[in-house]
């Protein structure tokens, strides 16, 4: 039943197709956004998020068929490797006892810092010669991008003391060791 | 004149009132734990205080989530059956979107500044981000339609189905940081595992997720009555309309009267 009042509108079916119309649109418009919006985040997200980044072990054991292509490596940061100098900062990663020597350009993010943090770095396997804790390598990853991954682990700083001891049990297993700054 | 105070004209109750005060003073009490009382982290410094908005601003939007589902479900269960078509459901299914999009968006924000803090960037397409972010725009979608123009029992089913295959990412949220590898770190908290928070810092968490739920009770509440009071002027409306329309028909015949 239409109720607008007749004397207010003259020409009420056209406004009324001329309403119709432009709202036609307007949902056309949104429809068309809100799909391109998630077409675009499922893109994005199947494209990286199931593979986010591999453990130093797994980039170690695929360096052949990874190439010299980009890709992202985690692992936490040995404290005593951290070398900076001229914007380059160099230092070793550890995951699972496999060790990865690291050439990082950029400025690393603050959280850097903390002894043991476990970071995710973008790049690529070069070779050339490196040194790392679990002995020579042929390799080093360099990277141009690093990002900190902090744990869901939370202390309070006024109870607990930051040292450079490794995370309990996180070496137990392995054939090497890491000098350790106990001052 | 003075005017009308009839409480169903109104957004407010006394509960209302109270809840709001309770709400106010319980986020001023959030802030001061959450920013001077609790103590910095170790790794995290000063930074680890957006923890205490982000997480209970997520846990209230699954939440609300939950409770959009279930009214969702109620109302496809009573549209056909009841007199009311079972509307209220409807209704609250839609301010409970609202809020959870609302605190969703927030989780959103939060995130981002505390990630350029932590991670050393605001975004990453990792498994936990891009699904919240897909949740976020699915809701707003959800809303949307609920703005379309159509019968509104019709418009509620529509929407509710909506709600129903929305939420099914409620879950792949929550748990992608335990399927994928993300940049995101675990859950904070987990049913059934030692939390890995210490004292004041576990303490404040709890008390902000608290707050949290109690504001966004109030709010929920409070856009359920504006829907409600938007549906009463609507059905006002037509009702004005009517009866216009049914004076204006004396005024017609006169007027062929006259002709004649």
């Amino acid at each position: 039943m239409d109720l607008t009042p007749r004397h207010e509108i003259e020409e009420p079916e056209e406004v009324r197709r001329t309403i119709h119309r432009r709202r036609r649109w307007i949902i056309l418009v949104i429809a068309v956004l809100l799909i391109a919006a998630l077409a675009f985040v499922t893109a994005q997200g199947l494209r990286n998020a199931t593979l986010f980044f591999r453990n130093v072990d797994e980039a170690i054991e695929q360096r052949t068929e990874l190439g010299t292509s980009r890709f992202r490596i985690q692992g936490r940061v040995i404290p005593s490797s951290v070398q900076g100098e001229s914007g380059v900062t160099t230092f070793q990663i550890v995951h699972e006892c496999a060790v990865a020597a690291i050439r990082h350009t950029g400025d690393p993010p603050e959280l850097f810092e903390s002894p043991w943090i476990p970071v995710v770095l973008e790049g690529r396997w070069v070779q050339g010669k490196s040194q790392t804790a679990a002995g020579a390598d042929s390799h080093y990853f360099r990277s141009d991008r690093m990002l900190v991954k902090h744990t869901n682990e939370y202390a309070s700083a006024n109870e607990v003391r930051v040292n450079e001891e490794p995370p309990a049990g996180f070496l137990d297993d392995c054939s090497f060791e890491v000098p350790v700054d106990h001052s | 004149m003075p005017e009308r105070t009839d409480d169903s004209k109104m957004t407010a109750t006394p509960l209302t009132r109270v809840l709001g005060i309770l709400g106010i003073a319980a986020s001023v009490v959030m802030a001061v734990l959450g920013l001077f009382i609790s103590p910095p982290d170790v790794v995290q410094g000063e930074a680890v205080r957006m923890l205490y908005l982000h997480v209970p601003s997520i846990w209230i939007a699954y939440g609300s989530f939950v409770l959009t589902s279930i009214s969702s479900l109620l109302f496809l269960a009573r549209s056909k059956r009841r007199e009311d078509s079972g509307r209220h459901y409807d209704r609250l299914a839609g301010s409970a979107a609202e809020v959870g999009v609302v605190f969703t968006g927030l989780t959103l924000i939060t995130g981002m500044l505390w990630g350029k803090v932590t991670w050393g960037t605001y975004w990453q397409w990792d498994a936990r981000l891009t699904t919240t972010v897909l949740l976020f725009v699915t809701y707003l979608g959800y809303l949307a339609l609920r703005r379309l123009p159509a019968d509104p029992v019709v418009r509620g089913r529509r929407a509710a189905v909506m709600a129903l295959i929305s939420f099914i990412n409620v879950p792949i949220v929550h748990y992608s940081v335990d399927w994928w590898r993300t940049l995101h770190q675990k859950a904070s908290l987990s049913v059934g595992r030692r939390p890995e928070i210490t004292g004041e810092m576990y303490w404040t968490l709890l008390y902000s997720a608290l707050t949290v739920t109690i504001v966004g009770a109030w709010l929920i509440i409070h856009r359920y009555r504006v829907i409600r009071l938007e549906e009463i002027r609507d059905e006002e409306n037509l009702k004005m309309l009517i009866s216009s329309r049914h004076q204006e028909k004396p005024t017609d015949s006169t007027a062929a009267g006259e002709v004649s």
